[in-house]
């Protein structure tokens, strides 16, 4: 294995030498109540606190209705394929590691169409924080089922019921080797920027899975639904270093029978990042690396004589 | 021109393929051409594979017909290679492992040379036979023994004294068998060339043109870009291999985005997934150079061999309309010129461009005198720092060439938001909650005309796109593309040198065309359309630019690679000689 170097630009946190603002004027097109404009409060106080540097973000998204969220924001953004949110943030942050790269997407997105690469990218380590708004719903294409949707639950593509058994996103990132894995609820945005803010300052890749009420698709779980369920991993002796404690805290969603959903920090871990392995990212990010000389296509040119 | 054509043929883990290569070597630095060809199959121990390496005393663009020298380590590659044997062929074949019938002992020469013996005895271990069988076929060759010599030391040199002496051993045992004279006398020169197949040659103009990314899925013929890649992390590179080519395309345009010239590479089927990939490379006019080997389809077809089927799918794939580049390099050394140009116009652009090469553009070796680094320069297009407008960037700013000034994640006050839906100057999506509204059809109209007139744009500003004409004033002229014009250049020259008025018409750049300067250049002429499909796409492609309908067609679609004999034999069919 190649030995791991220090990257020598660290994450512009605390970039920023004046006051941003991160707001770009462009309206949401989400519906009035919609979980995700609590995940878009969540997200700006976390930059506030961190007082992050706008230029240096780049949020990329997917297709859905979650996946308009760079649109309102000020920093950059790339508003992506369905599914391939990840890859395109993958790409940006090897070839810029000192760009803050955040993916945004919803439950199709990230666990149905787009889920090999979630798997892939929580083995690589790499540094992207991960936000899905899990509404277990299709929104856009107006109320199918999804990979988050309950057993049994009446969509117009279930009309019988769903009878798959749906993804378990905590134990699946833990599992797959992400290394900051999170749940949070839009009903409680302060609770939640708090977990963005966490994974924008971890080291590594994050998940944070986010239950996000979609208001005319989901009428089964419903903000009311999530709030008499959820609890906070903060308030019970949960130490999210211990990988089998996390795991056994995924699962609670199964063994509850969906009568109770911890939120909150389930696991983090420090390992080195896809970035600190990579031997091409030594001299420093590649887009600022310099451009190859003369010397050095004639070393590559020489090997086949 | 001479040539003397070698086929060394066996089994799977024989060690046909090195023997290929170090004869491929041996000859380079004796000062020879060559060019360098292997068939095999997807099976890793087993099967029949062979490796055809042709020298010749000037540059070579083909691995020739028959076989001269065949150097046969199995009973196999006997009776499956008999038929290719020209008519005083030699025979190399070790007698612990095949026998030649009585009447190959009447019509060749057959030599008994008991390799695996050798190889045991100089080293203890049979796969030495590669360096034995090569040691006896350059002295046919009239290849002085020291040449193979220092190859050896310059291949063996890291692994220590020892294994350098037991090869150079083992290539003696070769040279030295008793009765071996030299059979052929082939002019060199005191140049040592470069070898190099297209892949190769591909991915050192991507790196001479500072291309710093590549990610790629493994599929073959692609792969060895990929291994290329992979070896060169030191060297300043970033290789990904992705867990599908859908991820390899996306990170291709996520780096792109930052900044960094990337590229992906596949094949055909690895290009199906990357279709929708290639269409956001379009949409958000970040440029992308794309590598499409292909082999022979449809579907797992033939996946070691090739093919030239899939010009019209990487001219269409992908929804919609934008606009793109497709080139087709005719030669190794073009695959270098070609790659280090894609960013370039990539670049200039902002769009994809597609690098179409198939199998055995990928996977043939060529001696190669040079390159003109001079050539390769970097031309970034508009990459813009300051926001000289003032107020929110403008990254899709409705412009004259259809090209917008270009801004990079990390630059301050330039911030924008690509979409991957219709979106207006700034980024700004006018799909979902504006569509139809008519301010925001238009917007989608300007946007959309904005893109295509690149189109314009390019082929009013760069001259590549237009076919290649050599020998005026023939009386007729083989048609044809990419790395069939290898084995078509050869074909006219042996045309040629039996008095009949052969010319070439090759196309490189095939997306977009020149109609008129095309149309120009075919008019009035009797042709004869040569590809490696069987709806003769290129043909397709012509007619839909021009109106010319060529109607004489030379098609080949069962895998292997189209030679000089086979073009020549059906030409002469064609004309009526």
């Amino acid at each position: 294995m190649p030995e791991k170097h220090e990257i020598n630009e660290k994450v512009a946190l605390h970039g920023a030498q004046q006051k941003q603002v991160y707001t770009s004027g462009v309206k949401p097109i989400w519906c009035p109540g919609c979980g995700d404009f609590g995940v878009q409060a969540g997200l700006i106080k976390a930059f506030n606190e961190l007082g992050i540097d706008k230029s240096n973000v780049v949020i990329v998204s997917g297709i859905g209705c979650s996946s308009a969220m760079p649109h309102p924001f000020s920093t950059y953004g790339i508003h992506s394929l369905h599914g391939r949110l990840l890859p395109v943030a993958s790409g940006l942050k090897l070839a810029n590691h000192s760009l803050t790269v955040i993916g945004t997407g919803g439950d199709g997105d990230g666990y149905g169409i787009g889920s090999a690469h979630l798997l892939h990218s929580a083995r690589r380590n790499i540094d992207v924080t991960y936000i899905i708004m899990n509404n277990e719903t299709y929104g856009l294409t107006t109320g199918q089922t999804s990979p988050t949707a309950l057993q049994g639950r009446k969509t117009k593509s279930t009309p019988f019921g769903v009878t798959e058994m749906p993804v378990n996103p905590m134990a699946l990132a833990i599992s797959a080797g992400a290394t900051y894995v999170a749940r949070g609820f839009s009903g409680d945005p302060m609770h939640l920027s708090q977990l963005i803010k966490g994974g924008l300052s971890h080291h590594g890749f994050s998940l944070i899975d986010i239950f996000s009420p979609c208001v005319t698709f989901n009428h089964d779980n419903t903000y009311d639904w999530f709030r008499s369920r959820v609890y906070k991993l903060e308030d019970v002796k949960h130490d999210p270093a211990n990988m089998a404690m996390a795991l056994e805290k995924a699962m609670e969603d199964i063994t509850s029978n969906y009568s109770k959903l911890p939120i909150g920090l389930f696991y983090q871990t420090d390992r080195p990042t896809y970035e600190e392995y990579e031997l091409s990212l030594k001299d420093g990010p590649l887009a600022k690396q310099k451009p190859h000389t003369r010397e050095q296509i004639m070393e590559v040119l020489e090997e086949n004589r | 021109m001479k040539s003397v054509t070698v086929r060394i043929a066996g089994a799977n883990g024989d060690g046909v393929e090195s023997s290929g290569a170090l004869l491929i070597k041996v000859a380079a630095q004796n000062g020879m051409h060559v060019f360098g060809y292997r068939g095999y199959q997807s099976i890793i121990r087993g099967g029949h594979v062979w490796y055809q390496v042709r020298v010749s005393d000037q540059k070579l663009t083909s691995h020739g017909d028959d076989i001269n020298i065949l150097i046969a380590f199995n009973q196999d590659a006997i009776n499956n290679q008999r038929s290719h044997l020209s008519e005083h062929a030699i025979i190399i074949y070790d007698p612990s492992k095949a026998k030649v019938l009585p009447e190959d002992e009447a019509k060749y020469k057959t030599i008994k040379l008991p390799m695996i013996d050798m190889a045991v005895q100089v080293s203890g271990d049979p796969i030495m036979r590669n360096v034995v069988s090569i040691g006896a076929a350059i002295k046919l060759l009239g290849i002085e023994k020291s040449v193979i010599d220092d190859v050896l030391r310059g291949m063996f040199g890291r692994k220590g004294a020892d294994v350098v002496n037991s090869n150079i051993k083992a290539a003696d045992m070769g040279y030295n068998f008793e009765g071996l004279e030299k059979a052929y006398d082939i002019p060199h020169d005191s140049n040592s060339r470069y070898t190099m197949d297209g892949n190769t040659a591909l991915s050192i103009g991507a790196y001479a043109a500072d291309c710093k990314f590549y990610a790629a899925y493994p599929m073959t013929p692609a792969s060895s870009i990929l291994h290329w890649f992979a070896a060169h992390a030191n060297n300043g590179v970033l290789c990904k291999q992705t867990e599908d080519e859908i991820a390899a395309i996306n990170m291709a345009i996520g780096a792109s985005s930052a900044g960094v010239r990337a590229m992906c590479g596949t094949s055909g089927g690895g290009f199906s997934l990357m279709v929708e990939g290639l269409g956001l490379a379009g949409m958000l006019e970040v440029p992308l150079v794309v590598v499409e080997s292909q082999r022979t389809g449809p579907s797992t077809g033939l996946p070691t061999k090739t093919e030239q089927a899939d010009l019209l799918f990487v001219m269409h794939s992908s929804q919609g309309e934008f606009p793109r580049i497709v080139v087709a390099p005719r030669s190794a050394s073009e695959c270098f010129e070609v790659a280090a140009e894609a960013f370039n116009l990539a670049d200039r652009y902002q769009c994809p461009v597609i690098i179409l090469t198939d199998l055995f553009m990928s996977e043939h070796i060529e001696s190669i005198d040079g390159f003109d680094l001079d050539k390769v320069m970097v031309d970034r297009g508009k990459v813009t720092m300051t926001n000289t407008a003032g107020g929110r960037f403008k990254r899709y700013l409705l412009t004259e060439d259809g090209v917008s000034p270009r801004a990079l994640p990390g630059t301050p006050n330039m911030e924008f938001v690509a979409g991957s839906d219709e979106h207006d100057e700034y980024g700004d999506l006018v799909s979902d909650a504006l569509s139809g509204i008519d301010k925001y059809v238009e917007i989608r109209e300007r946007m959309h005309e904005k893109r295509m007139k690149k189109l314009d744009t390019m082929l009013a500003n760069e001259s590549i796109f237009v076919p290649h004409l050599d020998f005026k004033d023939s009386d007729f002229y083989l048609v044809t593309f990419g790395s069939t014009t290898e084995a078509v250049r050869e074909a006219v020259d042996r045309m040629r040198s039996e008095g009949m008025k052969a010319g070439i018409i090759s196309f490189n750049y095939i997306m977009p065309l020149d109609k008129g300067e095309t149309k120009r250049i075919l008019s009035g002429k009797r042709l004869i359309d040569v590809e490696c499909n069987f709806t003769a796409q290129l043909a397709q492609v012509i007619m839909a630019n021009t109106g010319i309908e060529i109607k004489d067609k030379i098609l080949k679609y069962n895998g292997e690679a189209i030679t000089p004999g086979d073009i020549v034999s059906q030409a002469k069919a064609i004309l009526g000689k």
